[in-house]
């Protein structure tokens, strides 16, 4: 197999690394770059342990070669700043988290969540968050510290997303 | 971990993965999202000397909506489809069906096309599709070609695209006159699951669409149910009649996920509710896009 | 009691900042250098098979393959209350999954290629893959040498026959009681086996070093007791408890599975095969559903009488575990079972048999419940049928013949106190019984199911704590315990208990996770009893910590020690109001007398505990005469669902939880246990479920097929009531809660389902497709295929 050079803006610092074709975004990040945030959970998409934001978005880091991410942009929860955000002073108050396995990638699936739609309501926050398993806590302290930071913005919630199901011309 | 090795090839334009793909043959695959071929690789259910990525191609992103016509590019993720407000306001049965289609982690990544390629019966792309009778477009070495969605399918697995082509996108016209759908999708839970059945039914004044997914090798269309549909019996003799044809058009099996009693009794109670979801929204009292009527039903309390 | 300042109150998770930053580390995060070696397990593909032949050679050949390992290297038997089980299966495989050889690389990935390349054959054997098949008289035999196995006293295992264990519990007269009865229902209910998921997946790191140091890093609730073990199985290196040191950083999750040992004694053999480095075994989430342990199967036959009046009289309860393939961890499960299964209810007359039956399924063993989750289906169940029956409205019926402090356990021993009662009437205000709530469209039906619930510890006589603590020269504290963090919040609640008999906030109190060669003993984090155990032993190191302070402020000032207090980080005396003397003043430096000499130094403090009050020494015949059990904590629950009569889904409209936990030492923690064992509980009575084929092989290993629960499917509200009846000997009252929060949660769902829409499922789960077809009068259940469901006999 080839070794290529990829190279990625990692938390604000861009990082070069040399990986095989075959390796994976979430073993690159973790054993060659040293970001351990991002656990092993699954290795198939379902758990969303390995939650990183990939230019902006959130993946699921186990279902991204490291190669794909050449030249791209990752947020880990390290990345999120030296102080704590509000979503994550909120996890802390609201103990949304026991084990703390899957609050880094919760907390960027909140992110996320909220920077598409700042006043989510109950059904909203849990549907965003419903990719990203939580075998501990029974989900609910998690809902509630997001809809403390949801509250926190402009309006209240908005309900139910989308209009009415009109017919369509 | 994936401890298959392979090559990697990242190509700007679509000749070059073209021409790619036609030298290494059936030992090539090609990635778009990923989220199904990354599994596959890591569980060695392929093999490939080399991986086409084929997010470098510019013109594969593109989604678009012109002359009434909507081309989803096989670049497309799940997210952008449903965050384009042309979908959202033209193709709202996208949004449904989109919403329960994994979760935002994986429709970041995954692809409309990516899903039916994969063509397993579950998928949910399928039923949506095959309503909205979307053409998808095909290219090779021999040249470009056009393969509608009622051909596409050929079985678990296994689709009408030949060795060396490659799907850029597929066409999605938009319903004439006014026109309502509803996605129904049965799941163990309300949270991220693959179908254990489901359906996709559009209405218009002149048409009736109806497709099911996870109830037979590939997902189907199914003539005879919308014949009785659009016949001109009272509406609630019509569904009575069509609910009893669903066995003639699909052949549901017993695996993990259900029985083959429960999916072939639940088809009922899902074309009755999308059914009467669709009538309801072509009336504009029905509920809004999202909701699964299978969880969350209220034609009924509506009054429908 | 004075008023307290830091037990009681909502203290801040002293885990919650690294956790939420992403600074916590866990064993995978850990980092071990270049040298480090990855180990690949080959596993079985039968279930059950003799091992004809393993051949390594193609696989040793692969560059970067370091060793291949087999059964032959390591000929060792281990468990932990009975030695059944090997290190690589020998001559046979008792399970799917179980392992059989082992490739070291210097990668994951060749070793997952070269584990390709080791060739076992097999001579399949007949699986036995259910309780009835493992108890017909010409069963294969999965352990011929049952007999021979070392084991604890408390096991009575009957040799040449598939029953490791046979916990008989007998009060009273059962069948003389049964024949007063006025009513007498007889049924069997099943539970299939349930998986952990813990979101992390195993992982140990073993490093046997040059110097014959053997290290482990494990995700572990059970640092101790893997030492122990491990001590104990490679006797043969001449390993000395010093020489072995487990150091569990944070875990992913336990609830049970990673108690005791079970693939962790792979990165102890495997260190001890390349010395000089460190390997790393870690489970794919394949291996996680198929190599650890399982929550076992049960198939629970239960005949109970009771009078007109709503007493019950009699209780006859067959537990048959289906335990798969190696019981020492599971076995004790069933012991658990067998000593408790009447629930919380004064039943005069009892006969319990409680058998643990090797399969050729996966290791059961300790889940969440340990035992108590499988039996508390089938017997709420059967006492809502009875309260039917007698025409007795469920709740009542319960309120009636619900245990007090001070009856009669099935073994002989007294309850402990503990408000059962104020729990029964405190849910069903909460939850509304006896109001039919408005279905929310035309299809659906409501109901609402009402459960009881205990349990207790389920702790060798002798399982100890302890703890031991050192002043800082600020005054500031570290608190070193062996109790494992494993999200529930113990840390925290160490460091409330050692704040307020230290008085000093928790905020200058560190504890962090064990590390067995610093930190003191502990037997396991498992059975809910750390806040207890541990507790009393950090209460007992802060005490010793304050005589200390007290005595050398006493010699250094003469003050009588009778008169001293500690108050906001300072030392008073009653005598003398006016004097007060810092913590930071004199904990390390010590106190200067007039001489100018110091008095005093470092301050310590150490704490044990042990129930000294137990013992297991029970007739086998009947388990009258021990004290095996410390104390139960109990409570009660009720579900109110909304049920679609054609989709057979369950929308959970509301659980209440009622647990008398002593003393909430962190209220908050009391009710994130609340809320998080009854998801966990619901997720097993509505939709988990492990499905085997026919070959024994699990058709699910994985969160895709084994659907865990999203946040889209809780139930909109859960709420926690607890209730403070003090525990004389917890800390400040405190008795445990961790698991107990998801034994209800089957029995309220089947007791509202039958409410809402008239069907009784006896099979966990009631899965939508079950409870739909059983409307639809289509459901042919496998486990209920002949008539004659459930019976009256005595109708007089």
């Amino acid at each position: 197999m080839k070794k290529h050079e990829i190279t990625m803006k990692v938390n604000g610092e861009v990082r070069s690394v040399i990986v095989e074709p075959n390796d994976v975004l979430l073993d690159v990040l973790r054993e060659k770059l040293g970001i351990k945030s991002p656990k092993i959970g699954c290795e198939r998409g379902d758990c969303g342990a390995c939650t990183i934001l990939l230019n902006g978005r959130t993946v699921r880091s186990c279902l991204v070669l490291a190669i794909e991410a050449d030249g791209c942009e990752i947020v880990t929860v390290e990345g999120l700043g030296e102080t704590l955000t509000p979503l994550q002073q909120a996890f802390l108050d609201n103990n949304a988290f026991q084990c703390g396995f899957c609050a880094p990638g919760m907390i960027l699936t909140a992110t996320e969540l909220l920077q598409k739609n700042p006043t989510p309501d109950d059904d909203e926050i849990k549907e965003g968050i419903s990719g990203n398993l939580c075998r501990c806590t029974g989900y609910q302290p998690i809902v509630d510290a997001i809809r403390t930071v949801s509250r926190s913005g402009k309006s209240g919630g908005r309900g139910k997303s989308g209009r009415s199901g009109r017919p369509h011309e | 971990m994936i401890s298959t090795e392979f090559e990697y090839a990242r190509p700007k334009t679509l000749r070059e993965a073209v021409r790619l793909l036609g030298r290494h043959g059936k030992s090539a695959r090609i990635l778009a999202g990923g989220t199904d071929l990354i599994g596959w690789l890591r569980d060695d259910l392929v093999k490939p000397d080399i991986l086409i990525d084929i997010k470098g191609i510019g013109s594969l992103g593109k989604l678009s909506f012109r002359q009434n016509m909507l081309r989803i590019g096989a670049g497309v993720t799940i997210t952008e489809l449903t965050e384009s407000r042309a979908v959202r306001t033209h193709f709202p049965l996208f949004v449904e069906m989109a919403g329960m289609l994994a979760c935002t982690g994986i429709r970041n990544r995954a692809t409309v096309v990516g899903n039916i390629c994969s063509a397993v019966p579950c998928c949910d792309n399928g039923p949506v599709l095959m309503v909205y009778e979307a053409v998808l477009q095909v290219t090779g070495q021999e040249g470009d070609r056009e393969i509608p969605m009622s051909e596409w399918f050929k079985g678990p697995r296994q689709t009408a695209l030949r060795p060396g082509e490659i799907v850029t996108g597929v066409t999605v016209p938009k319903p004439a006159g006014r026109h309502a759908a509803c996605f129904a999708k049965l799941k163990r839970y309300r949270g991220e699951d693959l179908a254990q059945a489901s359906v996709a039914v559009l209405r218009s004044d002149s048409i009736c669409r109806v497709a099911f997914g996870s109830v037979a090798p590939t997902p189907v269309r199914a003539p005879n149910i919308e014949r009785i549909l659009t016949s001109r019996m009272p509406p609630e003799a019509a569904l009575e009649a069509a609910i009893d044809a669903i066995p003639k058009e699909t052949s549901p099996i017993t695996d993990l996920r259900s029985s083959k009693e429960y999916r072939g009794r639940m088809l009922g109670v899902m074309l009755e509710r999308a059914v009467k979801t669709v009538a309801s929204r072509l009336e504009g009292s029905g509920p809004a896009y999202g909701v699964n009527v299978l969880d969350d039903y209220t034609a009924d309390a509506e009054g429908k | 009691m004075n008023k307290m300042h830091y037990v009681g109150q909502n203290e801040v998770r002293i885990d919650g900042l690294e956790k939420i930053t992403g600074a916590a580390r866990y064993v995978d995060d850990l980092e071990f250098g270049p040298n480090l070696l990855h180990a690949e397990i080959v596993a079985s593909p039968y279930a059950h098979a003799l091992i004809t032949s393993i051949d390594t050679s193609e696989a040793e050949k692969v560059p970067g393959v370091v060793k291949v390992l087999t059964g032959k290297d390591f000929p060792y038997k281990f468990g932990l209350y009975m030695k059944d089980r090997y290190i690589f299966a020998q001559d046979r495989v008792r399970f799917a999954g179980e392992q059989v050889a082992a490739v070291i690389a210097r990668s994951p990935k060749i070793a997952k290629q070269a584990a390709q390349k080791v060739k076992v054959t097999y001579e399949e054997l007949t699986p036995v893959l259910d309780v009835d098949n493992a108890l017909k008289p010409t069963a294969k035999l999965i352990h011929p040498e049952l007999g021979a196995y070392p084991r604890v006293p408390w096991f009575f295992p009957k040799e040449r026959t598939n029953i490791a264990h046979w916990r008989k519990t007998r009060k009273g007269d059962a069948e003389a009681a049964m024949r007063e009865a006025d009513v007498v229902l007889e049924d069997v209910y099943v539970v299939p086996r349930y998986a952990h998921c813990a979101i992390e997946p195993h992982v140990i790191v073993g490093l046997y070093d040059l110097a014959g140091r053997l290290t482990l890093w494990s995700a572990s609730q059970s640092p101790f007791t893997q030492r122990n073990v491990f001590a104990e199985t490679l006797a043969s290196l001449g390993l000395s408890h010093k020489d072995i040191r487990v150091v569990t950083p944070y875990i992913g999750g336990g609830f049970g599975g990673k108690a005791g040992v079970s693939m962790e004694i792979l990165g102890a053999a495997l260190a001890t095969a390349v010395r000089g480095s460190p390997v790393k075994v870690r489970w794919t989430r394949e291996q996680e559903f198929c190599n650890t342990y399982q929550r076992q199967g049960l198939t629970a036959k239960l005949k109970m009488g009771v009078k007109r009046d709503g007493t019950i009289v009699a209780l006859e309860h067959t537990l048959h575990f289906d335990a798969g393939a190696y019981v020492e961890y599971g076995a004790n499960v069933v012991n658990a079972a067998g000593l408790s299964a009447t629930g919380p209810y004064r039943v005069p007359n009892v006969k319990i048999d409680s058998l643990c039956i090797y399969t050729n399924l996966p290791p059961g063993g300790p889940y969440r419940g340990f035992g108590y989750s499988e039996f508390h289906f089938g017997l709420e169940s059967h006492i809502d049928r009875l309260a039917e029956m007698i025409g007795m409205d469920p709740v009542a019926f319960r309120r009636h013949n619900a245990i007090r402090e001070g009856d009669t356990l099935p073994y002989g021993a007294e309850m402990n106190p503990g408000n059962l009662v104020e729990a029964i009437d405190r849910v069903a205000a909460d939850i509304g019984w006896g109001k039919k709530e408005t279905p929310s469209r035309p299809g659906v039906s409501t109901g609402k199911g009402f459960s009881l619930f205990w349990k207790s510890p389920a702790m060798p006589p002798n399982a100890a704590s302890s703890a031991f603590l050192k002043f800082n020269e600020d005054g500031s504290v570290n608190l070193m315990v062996s109790g494992m963090e494993i999200g529930q919040g113990f840390l925290t609640v160490m460091a409330q208990i050692a704040a307020e008999e230290l008085a000093l906030p928790v905020s200058k109190i560190r504890v962090e996770t064990p590390d067995t060669d610093r930190n003191a003993y502990e037997w396991q984090t498992v059975g809910s009893h750390v806040t207890w155990g541990c507790g009393n032993a950090v209460r007992a190191a802060a005490r010793e910590a304050r005589e200390k302070m007290f005595d050398v402020v006493h010699r250094a000032y003469g003050f009588d020690p009778a008169d001293l207090y500690l108050e906001n980080e300072h030392v008073k005396s009653r005598a003398k109001p006016d004097f007060t003397l810092a913590y930071r003043d004199f904990v390390i430096s010590g106190i200067q007398t007039p001489h100018g000499n110091f008095l005093g130094g470092p301050v310590l403090g150490s704490g044990m505990f042990m129930p000294e009050f137990t013992s297991a020494t029970g007739d086998p015949e009947t388990s009258q005469g021990g004290h095996p059990n410390v104390h139960y904590t109990v409570g009660a629950a009720a579900a109110s669902v909304e049920v679609d009569r054609a989709t057979g889904k369950v929308r959970v409209l509301k659980t209440s939880l009622a647990v008398d936990v002593g003393k909430a030492i962190n209220p908050d923690l009391v009710n994130g246990q609340v809320v998080g064992g009854m998801v966990q509980g619901l997720a097993t009575v509505l939709y988990e479920d492990m499905k085997f084929d026919e070959r024994g092989k699990l058709l699910n290993p994985n969160f895709t097929d084994y659907k865990i629960p999203t946040a889209r499917d809780i139930p909109d509200v859960v709420s926690p009531i607890i209730i403070e009846t003090p525990q004389p000997d917890g800390p400040f009252g405190a008795r445990g809660v961790g698991e107990h929060t998801m034994i209800p949660s089957a029995p309220i769902i089947a007791n509202a389902v039958n409410d809402a829409v008239g069907v009784r499922i006896k099979s966990m789960p009631l899965t939508a497709e079950k409870i739909a077809l059983e409307i639809a009068g289509t459901y042919a259940d496998p486990h209920f295929t002949t008539g004659g469901r459930c019976k009256m006999p005595t109708e007089n």
